[in-house]
């Protein structure tokens, strides 16, 4: 029955590529409109499906074809997956939703057909992903998720800028399969099957390389620091709905990958699980830190979620560390801090991508410096993403911080427990972890205030108008889905048979309810009610101007010159004068410029060595003949040589 | 949910709300003793409060929403951070009532709208101030954090009801980590209050203003919500730090005896570290902003020393 009802769904989102695509590639809204109701009835069956096996339904396995004993396209639903499909299906419905009205104000006429296609074809290949039952059908969909993902970042490939997002995007993306595939392949010749089994212990060398290329094939594409660097340059270029389906649910693709051939493939050693901590630390913090600098409003969404998939990592960092050494209590208590939290960021970052996608909308830049005011103008959309802010700054009662509490629970009642080594490890990683959360709430101050609050800083800004109301449902859906998930946390858990030390979000909410009604009904019982409205206090200035208010780049200076050794700011200045004691100023040039270390110091000299590297082996192709026969000529001599030798 | 715990709820939050003004008086006189001045009354805050609550409240122009809901916001979040941190009596711990992690949150959701209503009148003071605030609480948090670790270390609980009932029966821990972490979370206190030498609450200068600056905006019972609960804040963090080192008189059954003697208790406790605090913001000068972090690296150091001496111990 479920089988039939998943299959179904396929078949439907299936359906929703090829109509737009192939058979009415006219520029229609009825035909988008159509593929996109089979994005929103597709993922609300696949929900369907998936709460079902999370609530302990029996797991859904069949194979689809097979050409050949070893390879086959089978598929398996278990709970990891279902949890997983689950994230798919709540992201996409409501991205589809909005979609339908976003997609229309974009230019490009029929090319949108293809967009929305894509968009289908996309979901199909990460629910495919998702539900392999071995590597060879796993890295296909991997491959066909890759490859249409790329056709939605070039969306609006005229743009020089969106051309250059792509094809680093591409490149990465391509790097990020080649691991994968190197892994699997390593796996295959380990084991000698494709199929998604335990590989035995203890780890053998090639065990190992396997795990390495996994894991550098899943940071890539999770965005991972050193290799996040598609992130900020993708998501400003692609349209607001394609950023949420690729922060919100591409990246968690990156983690159920991770945590599968973690779980079910490998048994890990006690250094896996440090260097999946380390490097989840490290995004987190360095994220979130290059989020606090960046003005591009998608592109601090981007940073963000770097940010956000270190957290993630660090828990099954600690999921590892925790099943290796034996408290196997703790290590579920991580994971289910790193799913839940996968689940939480899918909602609230693709809330924050499609209402930051309507405020770029209503003022036609990104550029938060140029906006402001807009909470008066737009009250629903600026609604929306304080949720999503106050969601993403894990503040209670919300869903960020009750996944990330599960992670905190984890570390403090672990730390008394662990050896004296990983207690300092542990330590670390906390106050690591302690920093990130609250310079993420510093961020999404700096971000809504901006965006939002005081006066407009541009004529755009000021003559902005809220949204339609289907780019008002989608992500209307995704907030109150992130309100409902952080104040039932406890009470989910426990439906789904987890018993974790949760504190009850939901006596908190309430108890904060009946403090503010209590102090609301103090307040209109015994205090004044007058109220006036009147200027800002300015200290005597004729009237208030919106150049002089608190920018972003000021809201973050103090935190900037903190973090200066992180940021390597190069500062410039140079002066030329008229008379030799340098008295009478000419001219000079000053120039402050934010050096992109991970760039300078780790791509650039990649690429350097990869460019220089095919100039030596191109001098070997002149294109003159008589080269190419001397070629043959030695090798076949040398290959004589070779036989006669041996 | 048992009738006890409703009643302790009651309790706690008629007792934080009448004795938080008292101690921020007090801090304010013990000042004005030290620079020689008569200084205002020990009950000047609620004369304040009172007469705040008749005054009209005056919005700006370009205020949204956050303006108007943030004073209720902030109140109730500090409110149910009250009920984190008993004052006179510790019940049985309901529903993660108590967690640290959480009441740590609690405080941040409150600093989350009082940073943007900051920034919601277009005022550069308030701005300022945010921008400040956010960061010097961010870059306090890995402190904070690591001496609340140290406290579970130590009391092998994330509950602070659990906490204080421990040191209620058992009375104080060891001597080094008694001081180390007295140390650390009276740092903690000092920064999160928005005191000397990190801010000072007294002046309304550009230069020096962090907490004043972001709530300078604000008007008649908004104030008096704004002050209030800043308030509150100051007496649940020293109420953490006394009820953990100076446990004694801490009622853990309910008998109106008992109780009234913890109250007696924990004024007298509140008054003598009332007191300590007025001295030591005398006796040092506001900070440049950008010395700050020293100072926390300082409470960082403190608290990892608590842990290591327990690791190693």
């Amino acid at each position: 029955m479920y089988t039939e009802l998943f299959l179904l769904a396929v078949t439907i989102l299936t359906a929703g590529f090829f109509i737009p695509v192939v058979l009415c590639n006219r520029d229609l809204r009825i035909v988008r409109t159509l593929a996109l109701s089979c994005t929103i009835l597709s993922s609300v069956i696949l929900g369907l499906v998936s709460v079902v096996i999370l609530l302990g339904g029996d797991p859904i396995a069949f194979t689809a074809s097979q050409p050949f004993a070893e390879f086959s396209l089978s598929f398996v639903i278990d709970r990891l997956a279902a949890f997983f499909l689950l994230i798919i299906a709540a992201v996409s419905a409501c991205v589809a939703l909005y979609a339908t009205e976003y997609y229309e104000h974009l230019g490009g006429g029929s090319r949108r057909n293809l967009l929305t296609g894509c968009t289908n074809l996309f979901i199909l290949a990460m629910v495919l992903v998702v539900a392999s039952a071995n590597t060879i059908s796993f890295f296909f969909f991997w491959e066909l998720m890759a490859a249409s993902s790329f056709i939605l970042v070039m969306y609006e490939y005229d743009n020089p800028e969106t051309r250059k997002a792509g094809i680093f995007y591409f490149i990465m993306t391509q790097l990020s399969t080649l691991f994968v595939l190197f892994g699997i392949l390593a796996l295959a010749v380990q084991t000698g099957s494709f199929s998604l089994a335990a590989a035995g212990s203890p780890a053998t060398p090639l065990i190992i390389v396997a795990f390495l290329s996994l894991f550098i094939g899943f940071s890539i594409k999770g965005g991972i620091i050193p290799f996040h660097k598609w992130l900020p340059y993708a998501h400003p270029a692609s349209p607001s709905p394609v950023s949420a389906l690729m922060s919100g649910v591409m990246l968690k693709i990156a983690v159920y990958g991770l945590v599968r051939f973690l779980m079910d493939v490998f048994s890990p050693d006690l250094w896996w699980g440090i260097t999946i901590l380390l490097f989840g630390s490290l995004s987190a913090v360095l994220g979130v830190i290059y989020a606090l600098k960046e003005h591009d409003l998608k592109g601090m969404l981007a940073y963000s979620s770097i940010e956000n998939i270190g957290i993630i990592f660090m828990g099954i960092g600690l999921y590892v560390i925790f099943s290796v050494t034996g408290f196997s209590v703790y290590a579920t208590l991580s994971l289910l801090g790193a799913l839940f939290h996968s689940l939480n960021h899918a909602l609230f970052k693709s809330l924050l991508f499609l209402s930051a996608g309507s405020v770029v909308h209503a003022t036609h830049t990104r550029d938060i410096e140029h906006m402001g005011g807009l909470a008066r103008r737009m009250p629903w959309t600026s609604a929306l993403f304080f949720t999503g802010s106050v969601a993403i700054a894990a503040l209670p009662p919300l869903n960020g911080f009750a996944s990330e509490i599960l992670i905190y629970i984890a570390i403090f009642s672990s730390i008394t427990e662990v050896d004296s080594l990983l207690k300092v490890l542990l330590l670390v990683c906390l106050a690591l972890f302690a920093l990130t959360s609250a310079l993420s709430a510093a961020c999404f101050v700096k971000a809504f205030g901006s965006v939002f609050l005081a006066l407009p800083r541009s004529a755009e800004s000021a003559g902005a108008t809220e949204v339609s109301r289907a780019m008002l449902a989608g992500p209307g859906i995704l907030a109150l889905a992130c309100i409902f998930l952080g104040l039932c946390a406890y009470q989910l858990f426990l439906l789904a048979g987890f018993s974790v030390p949760l504190p009850d979000m939901f006596l908190v909410g309430f108890l904060l309810l009946v403090m503010a009604t209590l102090i609301a009904i103090f307040l209109y019982l015994f205090a004044s009610r007058a109220e006036r409205t009147s200027e800002t206090w300015g200290c005597g200035t004729h009237f208030q101007q919106a150049s002089a208010e608190y920018t972003g780049h000021g809201f973050s200076e103090p935190l900037d010159i903190i973090f200066s050794s992180i940021y390597r700011t190069r500062i410039k200045n140079e002066r030329v004068f008229f008379d030799k004691k340098n008295c009478i100023f000419k001219e000079g040039t000053a120039e402050i410029r934010l050096m992109k270390v991970f760039e300078e110091y780790l791509y650039l000299p990649l690429a350097r060595f990869g460019l220089r590297l095919s100039t030596i082996i191109s001098r070997f192709q002149n294109g003159c003949l008589d080269t190419y026969l001397l070629y043959v000529f030695v090798t076949v001599i040398l290959v004589f040589l070779f036989l006669g030798w041996f | 949910m048992t009738f006890d715990f409703i009643l302790y709820l009651a309790i706690n939050t008629i007792v934080v709300l009448a004795t938080a003004p008292l101690f921020i008086s007090l801090i304010k006189k013990v000042k004005a003793w030290t620079q020689g001045r008569q200084g205002p009354s020990v009950f000047q805050t609620y004369y304040t409060i009172v007469k705040l609550l008749k005054k009209e409240v005056i919005y700006a122009h370009p205020s949204s929403r956050i303006m108007r809901f943030t004073p209720l916001v902030n109140m109730a979040a500090i409110l149910v951070a009250a009920l984190f941190v008993p004052l006179v009596f510790v019940p049985e711990p309901v529903g993660g009532i108590g967690n640290i992690i959480l009441f740590l949150y609690l405080l941040a959701l409150a600093k989350f709208f009082m940073a943007l209503a900051g920034l919601d009148a277009g005022s550069s003071f308030g701005g300022m101030g945010s921008s400040r605030e956010m960061s010097i609480s961010a870059i306090i948090e890995p402190t904070t954090i690591i001496v609340f670790a140290a406290l579970a270390f130590v009391f092998k609980t994330l509950n602070i009801f659990d906490m204080f009932a421990f040191s209620a029966a058992n009375g104080t821990v060891t001597t080094p980590i008694l001081i180390l972490t007295g140390i650390s979370l009276f740092i903690i206190l000092i920064v999160e209050t928005s005191r000397i030498p990190v801010d000072n609450p007294e002046t309304h200068l550009e230069l020096t203003m962090i907490h004043e600056g972001m709530i300078l905006e604000q008007s008649g019972r908004n104030l008096a919500l704004m002050e209030l609960s800043a308030a509150i804040k100051l007496t649940l963090l020293m109420a953490l730090l006394v009820n953990l080192i100076m446990p004694f008189g801490l009622a853990t059954t309910l008998t109106l005896a008992g109780l009234l003697i913890a109250t007696v208790f924990f004024i007298l406790k509140g008054v003598v570290l009332s007191g300590i605090i007025g001295l030591f913001e005398s006796s040092m000068t506001k900070m440049r902003f950008f010395q700050l972090p020293s100072l926390f690296a300082m409470a960082f150091f403190f608290s990892t020393l608590i842990i290591i001496i327990e690791v190693f111990a």
